[in-house]
């Protein structure tokens, strides 16, 4: 018996001093082998009785059990560790830069033109478009801007190489009113429209360029007065600059082709050398509108005795300017790299 | 239009503050750009004289004044002006005083090792039009104790105001004045007109064509002369009161018609008589004849503008700018005065035409007061007389005016409609008579009213309408909200959406949006047309904005040029607009360029540059937004001129061309001087279907796919990207087809690896089916020339 017990103390031993997997497998083989151990052990009993074999046999049992046991369980041990071993070697330095690819940017006027479009479209105004290049007609007379009418010349034309046909010489749109006549002609009042687009003036300072971006609505109805007029554009740019503590100041101003007609100012302060809307007592101006007047929607085909409407407009570029803080107007057309990064707009952004 | 508080208070009389006026001003629609507040602006000025004058111990040209205020206080100040003298008074700038010419706060300071406790004030360095060189010299004799802005003539302050085009009667202060009392800014004070004493009959033959269209552009005109005037300098109230408001003083006679003009409106021109050279005759121009205008321009005549000319040369370009030959000058005894009516449309054309903007042609093109020729002449004569002396003729008139009664009838419930609010009907007709409209008839719901001569834009009822809101204030229309319509479907936002929507896709895939001029230089928009013709602007801003663009391409590539010289290495940039070509069509594009690398310099993977398969994977990705099924859309190797001709393909769906793509010509590297190469897509969006493809319902279940690969051998030149569209319909269970291998076997062959994805919407596919299918692909490939390839 003792013998048995020293057996099972000399396997124990050298299992746990085993330190690799293969080593485990030498003394499975030591032990159960043909010629192991144990099996050397269990040839020595076949002189004992019958009794004495099977209290041997019995114990013995016992032992291989305790040592199987054993074998599994720093076979594990032994397996964990050679996995962490490996693992540590496939080690990667995550703080290097990925596969990732910096997406580029949006303009910011393509932002604020889905912003606008957005907000025009929860009022019911639909988009209306006209072409870059126009006519006299459309441009100025259809609009009640009549030949040398001395408002002609606050809008510096440019004219282009084509003859002029029954609607007068071609020249690039001053502003997007002409886009007014082109939707009344082409539906029936009453209606709610809005444009947005590229405009051309023969001016180029530091605060003008020859081409910039406008936006316009128009809406006829038999009902329309000065007072939806305000209520529109109120809601149209408290919500547009999220300053639902907006005011707007409208001053009396002249365009050709509304009557009355009001400039539109905002109330802002500046703090901390950024600009505030909504607070303070300082007043800018950020478009024009009016009510249509009757030569125009004559112009459009529609009766100015049984329809009345409101128009309104103003600068893209000014309303992304004091909305997102961009700074020079020739910076929106200069594709310059870091204005792109500092202002342009993440393509998944939306509001 | 700039005039004095004190200017406008002859005309108004009123206990408003001057800020309480200007606030005013702008809320009816005369908007103040500035006003001068003199107390404000002369804080830390006074008006001193100096005492005494001591060379500059150190400094040729300077000198030392000790100079005293009202009070006695002395001040010792380093002046440089060789006008400084003993008992001159002027004005004295002290430390911390913002100096209006300059913008520059002053300090204290030594100057060449003496003290200078501030500094005597040039006219230029208070902002006003300077005479002469040196400070200020206001004489010996002004009361000390007098402001620095009454000293200055600034009458309580200097208003500038804008004055929008239709109202021609607000380019005066009278205008003005009468506006503001309308608006309730206090009275107005209507002048009585003067009549001058007249001593001789007028008697200087004046040739005038009533019948013809002379009579059209100049209706009527009144003539005066003067005799024995006194011309020099003006009196010291108009040059003082010309300096505030920054006009130039000429001499007397010019500056009293010119005070009168900014005064009520009335251009007058001025004639020196002695200086006409036989009869005056009012006539059109000859062609090219020559006229030097009163500041020695020259101008070459047309045949269609309106003269005032003697016996040899043309004397003044009526309503528009007197001319340099009969110009008063100092010396000038006898005059000829014309107040005359010009028709605005005539007076603008000429102006416009000939680039002269006058203050005469301001006025009369917005349109004058169409009553004021006889007593605008009765008035310049009697300013004349009283201020330089001389004797009067009679008023001698030609031409006739038949001015048309200009009625207009207004509604109450116009006028409530078009505000959207009540608006108190006696107050909305009296705001009307303020303005000098006379109300003709009236009944319980309308009135009707005469316009008065001043208001040529004044004509229907909305124009009255606009009048009683303005001065009432806009303020007081209450917001009304009204309701949203029943949505209609916006069609054609869609189109500006997918444009926008496939900028989005661009941009997740590293291209940035740029937004350039529609304009470019000729030369590189001519690279671009193509067989079309170019739209080119007739007064373009300079020869680089000179051409419309026929393609966004040229554009982008300027963009990309900035962008490299900027150090860039990997340009992506895409851009959407309009092109321009043939007369005046517009078509809207997409565009993107990449040139230089594909991407950041990084450690994984080679750096490569990008090629012609980045960018058709652009394209490609923009199309994956319209969801076209892979049949419709066909790949063909051509391109325009301007792209590689054999590295550039055109896309079609359904036959229609939608864009291209490739590497740009050597030649356009060349044009732009660019050594990368470009690499471009465009997509035609007109062209593009209207309508993203609804999915069709083919159910929710899947089952498993087989995947079968196949390596063909094919001619070198064989395209085989169209064969893909071929294998996809050879069978409805072919659902990708792609090809997964390619290489050149020699300079024959090339061997092209196939990998097929067959599946089956309703069941999963048998081995033997599998196989029909792929006997399908082989035969078919077999027969348009490639070959299995041997194991």
């Amino acid at each position: 018996m003792h013998e048995l017990d020293r057996l099972q103390a000399s396997c124990l031993l050298e299992i746990e001093d085993c330190d690799s997997l293969r080593k485990i497998d030498l003394i499975k083989n030591a032990i159960f082998g043909k010629n192991g151990k144990l099996s050397g052990f269990l040839k020595n009993i076949k002189g004992l009785s019958d009794e004495k074999k099977r209290e041997v046999g019995a114990r013995a049992n016992a032992v291989r059990a305790v040592i199987q046991e054993r074998l599994e369980a720093r076979s594990r041990v032994l397996e964990m560790a050679e996995l962490d071993k490996k693992l540590a070697a496939e080690s990667v330095d995550v703080t290097l830069p990925s596969r990732f690819s910096q997406p580029g940017t949006l303009h910011p006027l393509t932002k604020v033109i889905e912003e606008v479009a957005g907000l025009m479209s929860t009022y019911g105004f639909v988009f209306a478009d006209g072409p870059d290049i126009e006519s006299e007609y459309y441009n100025f007379a259809a609009l009640n801007m009549p030949d040398h009418h001395p408002a002609r010349t606050m809008h510096d034309t440019f004219y282009i190489n084509t003859s002029a046909d029954d609607k007068g010489r071609k020249l690039l749109r001053t502003h997007t009113s002409p886009v007014q006549i082109r939707a009344m002609l082409a539906n029936q009042p009453p209606f709610r429209f809005f444009s947005i687009g590229r405009v051309f003036r023969s001016d180029y300072d530091a605060t003008h360029t020859p081409m910039f971006n406008q936006i316009e609505c128009l809406m006829v109805d038999d009902n329309v007065g000065f007072s939806n007029l305000k209520w529109f554009i109120s809601g149209f740019l408290r919500k547009f600059f999220g300053a639902p503590n907006l005011q707007l100041r409208f001053r009396p101003s002249f365009f050709p082709f509304t009557e009355p007609s009001a400039e539109v100012d905002l109330n802002y302060d500046v703090v901390n050398g950024k600009i505030v809307f909504g607070s303070g007592q300082r007043w800018m101006e950020i478009g024009g509108a009016g009510m249509v007047h009757p030569n125009v929607l004559e112009s459009g085909n529609v009766d100015p005795s049984k329809y009345r409407g409101f128009a309104f407009g103003c600068g893209l570029e000014r309303m992304a300017s004091l909305k997102y803080g961009v700074p020079d107007l020739r910076g929106y057309f200069e594709s310059n790299e870091r204005w792109r990064n500092n202002f342009g707009f993440n393509h998944a952004t939306r509001e | 239009m700039r005039f004095t508080f004190g200017w406008l208070k002859r005309y108004l009389s009123t206990d408003w503050q001057a800020s309480e006026i200007a606030e005013r001003l702008t809320a009816i629609g005369l908007e103040v750009e500035s006003f001068l507040d003199p107390e404000e602006t002369f804080k830390k000025f006074k008006l001193v004289q100096i005492k005494r004058v001591e060379q500059h111990s150190n400094a040729d040209r300077l000198k030392v004044c000790q100079v005293a205020d009202a009070q006695g206080n002395e001040y010792q100040i380093v002046c440089g002006a060789q006008n400084v003298r003993e008992n001159l008074i002027g004005i004295l700038a002290l430390p911390g005083a913002l100096i209006p010419g300059s913008g520059t706060l002053l300090s204290k300071s030594k100057i060449r090792g003496i003290e200078s406790n501030g500094m005597l004030c040039s006219l230029e360095e208070l902002s006003l039009p300077p005479e002469g060189d040196g400070i200020l010299d206001l004489g010996d004799d002004v009361d000390l104790s007098v402001s620095v802005g009454d000293a200055l003539e600034f009458q309580g302050g200097i208003f500038d105001v804008s004055v929008t085009p239709n109202r021609g009667d607000c380019w005066s202060v009278k205008g003005i004045a009468r506006d503001l009392a309308a608006a309730g800014a206090g009275g107005f004070l209507v002048p009585e007109d003067k009549i001058h004493q007249n001593s001789f009959a007028f008697s200087l033959p004046i040739h005038y064509d009533n019948s013809s269209a002379c009579h059209k552009y100049a209706p009527v005109m009144a003539f005066g002369v003067i005799r024995d005037i006194q011309n020099g300098p003006s009196p010291k109230f108009l040059r003082s009161l010309f300096r505030s408001i920054g006009a130039n003083s000429i001499s007397a006679v010019v500056d009293l018609a010119n005070f009168l003009m900014i005064d009520t409106g009335r251009p007058i021109h001025v004639y020196d008589l002695d200086k006409i050279e036989g009869d005056l005759t009012i006539r059109f121009a000859k062609n090219r004849e020559k006229f030097v205008d009163i500041k020695g321009n020259e101008h070459v005549l047309q045949q269609d503008m309106l003269v005032a000319a003697d016996k040899n040369d043309v004397l003044c370009l009526v309503g528009v700018m007197g001319g340099a030959k009969a110009a008063c000058d100092h010396n000038t005894r006898n005059i000829l005065l014309e107040s005359a009516l010009f028709d605005p449309i005539f007076v603008s054309r000429t102006g416009s035409f000939l680039n002269i903007n006058s203050d005469s042609r301001a006025r009369f093109e917005r349109g004058i007061d169409q009553d004021s020729c006889v007593p605008g002449l009765e008035a310049i004569a009697s300013l004349v007389m009283d201020n330089c002396g001389g004797t009067a003729s009679s008023i001698h008139v030609v031409g006739t005016h038949s001015q048309l009664e200009r009625t207009i009838e207004i509604s109450k419930a116009k006028l409530s409609h078009m505000s959207g609010c009540d608006v108190q009907w006696p107050m909305a007709k009296n705001t009307l008579k303020k303005l000098g409209l006379k109300e003709v008839s009236s009944s319980t719901n309308s009135s009707v009213f005469l316009a008065p001569s001043w208001r040529a834009d004044l004509n229907i009822e909305e124009d009255l309408i606009e009048e009683i809101l303005r001065l009432n204030g806009y303020d007081s229309i209450q917001e009304k909200e009204f309701g949203i319509a029943a949505k209609n479907e916006d069609v054609l936002w869609k189109r500006e959406a997918t444009v926008i929507a496939i900028k989005r896709l661009l941009c997740s895939l590293g291209l940035s949006e740029v937004v350039s001029y529609s304009f470019l230089k000729l030369e590189h928009a001519d690279a671009f047309r193509e067989n079309h013709k170019l739209v080119q602007l007739l007064n373009p801003i300079s020869e680089d904005l000179s051409t419309l663009r026929p393609s966004l391409v040229p554009s982008l590539i300027l963009a990309a040029a900035r962008s490299l010289n900027y150090g860039q290495t990997h340009v992506r940039i895409c851009e959407s607009g309009n092109v321009f070509f043939d007369s005046c069509l517009q078509e809207t594009r997409i565009a993107a360029l990449r040139a230089g690398d594909y991407g950041p310099r990084s450690w994984i993977g080679k750096n490569r540059k990008a090629d012609v398969f980045d960018v058709k994977g652009d394209l490609m990705t923009a199309l994956s937004y319209l969801n076209l099924p892979e049949h419709r859309v066909v790949i063909k190797p051509q391109a325009p001129s301007y792209y590689h001709p054999s590295r550039s393909g055109t896309v079609y769906v359904d036959r229609k061309n939608i864009g291209h793509f490739g590497e740009l010509h050597p030649k356009i590297n060349k044009l732009f001087s660019l050594g990368e190469t470009l690499l471009c897509f465009e997509l035609l969006v007109d062209k593009l279907p209207a309508n993203r493809p609804k999915i069709s319902n083919v159910g929710n279940k899947v089952f498993p796919r087989i995947i079968r690969d196949f390596s063909f051998v094919f001619d070198r030149a064989m395209p085989v990207g169209s064969l893909l569209h071929a294998i996809y319909g050879l069978d409805s269970t072919i659902g990708e087809a792609n090809i997964f291998d390619l290489f050149d076997i020699d300079d024959q062959k090339k061997a092209v690896g196939i990998t097929v994805t067959l599946e089956a919407p309703d069941r999963t596919l048998k081995e033997e089916e599998a196989k029909v299918v792929s006997d399908k692909i082989i035969k078919f490939v077999e027969e348009t020339g490639g070959k299995l390839r041997e194991r």
